[in-house]
């Protein structure tokens, strides 16, 4: 995939701490990502998403650790920064600050002055896919349009490394469709380097080739997303019999009514389910895959 | 090559299966060119190292071959090879199952082997 690249860059974090205060956001990260792949970030609201994306781009100073692109520093190195683009969720809610004033057409000049490989022929043609009236002010658009603004400044910045936060927030399903589209089309044209954080998992697992889970602010799974799909099941049956299929391995969201049990499992390598039970194995969605991973009911 | 994917299994898997039963039907010909993984990527909204995956399994096994620069094509003969592989796979897929969903109804040997029969009016299966 994507041999015909000439980059082979790496985006490195190391120990990465962000803490507010005394409050920790972000617990000694640790990611290496490679480029050229599209890379899926999924947390539950306030895991540090977008806290991590701020700091991978040097928008935001981490307490501890460092960011390198190729072994470079990222903070305060215009050069290294010219590589990455964060294209921030705006939210009509804040009234979307001081660009709240500005109309779309000044707001995609500004970001065409400050990513240096800007295209302004695809944002044009992206403002014509996404039907968007560039001389409505910011203050003026809906959740929906204001993902299109985030998606725009994302593909037409051209950077080698995107991270787009929240980019189908608000989205109808059309356009939704329509975003994944574009950002295959474009990755498969450029083998540029994606990070997509989602709340709508499912919809955005057949397009995310890695995905990055964290969770009150600690990393808690990197994994090719077909491969972890492929060694996670759900086991039900009558309790005994699933407790004997699944004995010694990871087991996840234990739900039981009157004699039946089910169970999520994340097989680790050379593990596997006692088939000798009468039991029933289903694969499972990624959005289960996280339900089972961040499932704190259990922590009393 | 226009079905939907399912969350069920494997979506490289479901890739190289669909162009199998393309294949199967006729909708892709031998020493055709399938679609690329690009075009399958674009087509289903899933990233292209999966769609690569799902033709990479039949370049393996022989129903695809590479020609360098234009794409792939299905091989001569590779109608026969997927009915051939597919037959292998028949009885853990379809047999096992069956065998034991009748087992679990209590459907004797005897029933099965009836309503094979009644439902194949030309005896084939007899």
């Amino acid at each position: 995939m994507n041999t015909n690249r000439s980059t082979n860059m790496v985006l490195e974090c190391k120990h990465i701490t962000k803490k507010y205060k005394n409050e920790s956001v972000l617990k000694d990260i640790n990611l290496t990502l490679e480029s050229g792949k599209i890379y899926g970030l999924i947390g539950r609201n306030g895991a540090g998403k977008t806290t991590l994306l701020s700091i991978l781009s040097a928008q935001n100073p981490a307490t501890e650790g460092t960011v390198t692109l190729d072994g470079k520093e990222v903070w305060e190195n215009q050069d290294v920064l010219d590589n990455i683009c964060f294209s921030r969720e705006l939210n009509p809610s804040q009234g979307t600050g001081s660009i709240a004033g500005l109309r779309v057409k000044e707001y995609l000049r500004i970001a065409s002055i400050y990513y240096p490989n800007w295209d302004q022929a695809m944002a044009d043609h992206l403002v014509k896919e996404f039907d968007l009236d560039i001389k409505k002010r910011m203050s003026k658009l809906s959740k929906g349009m204001l993902s299109m603004v985030t998606i725009i400044v994302a593909l037409a910045s051209k950077s080698q490394y995107t991270f787009l936060d929240e980019p189908v927030a608000g989205l109808d399903v059309f356009m939704r469709d329509k975003f994944y589209k574009l950002l295959i089309e474009e990755y498969s044209e450029t083998g540029r380097t994606f990070i997509v954080s989602t709340h709508i998992i499912d919809e955005a697992s057949m397009v995310l080739e890695d995905i990055i889970i964290i969770s009150k602010g600690e990393l808690l799974m990197r994994a090719n997303t077909e491969d972890l799909l492929a060694r996670t099941f759900h086991v039900s049956g009558k309790s005994e019999d699933v407790e004997g299929a699944v004995a010694g391995l990871s087991v996840y969201r234990e739900e039981t009514i009157g004699r039946s049990k089910g169970v999520t499992v994340i097989l680790k390598e050379n593990q596997q389910i006692n088939r000798n039970y009468d039991i029933d194995i289903q694969p499972v969605s990624l959005q289960n895959v996280f339900l089972a991973l961040c499932d704190d009911s259990k922590e009393k | 090559m226009n079905e939907f994917l399912t969350q069920e299994k494997s979506i490289y898997l479901q890739i190289s299966e669909m162009l199998e039963n393309d294949i199967l039907r006729d909708i892709l010909l031998e020493e055709e060119r399938v679609p690329s993984t690009n075009e399958l990527a674009k087509l289903y909204s899933i990233n292209p190292a999966t769609a690569a995956k799902g033709i990479n399994i039949l370049v393996d096994s022989g129903i695809l071959y590479k020609k360098r620069g234009i794409g792939m094509f299905v091989t001569s003969g590779a109608k026969d090879m997927i009915k051939a592989k597919r037959k292998a796979d028949f009885y853990d897929n379809y047999i096992v199952t069956l065998l034991r969903e009748a087992d679990a109804l209590g459907i004797s040997k005897k029933e099965l082997a009836d309503m094979i029969v009644k439902e194949n009016p030309k005896n084939e299966y007899k």
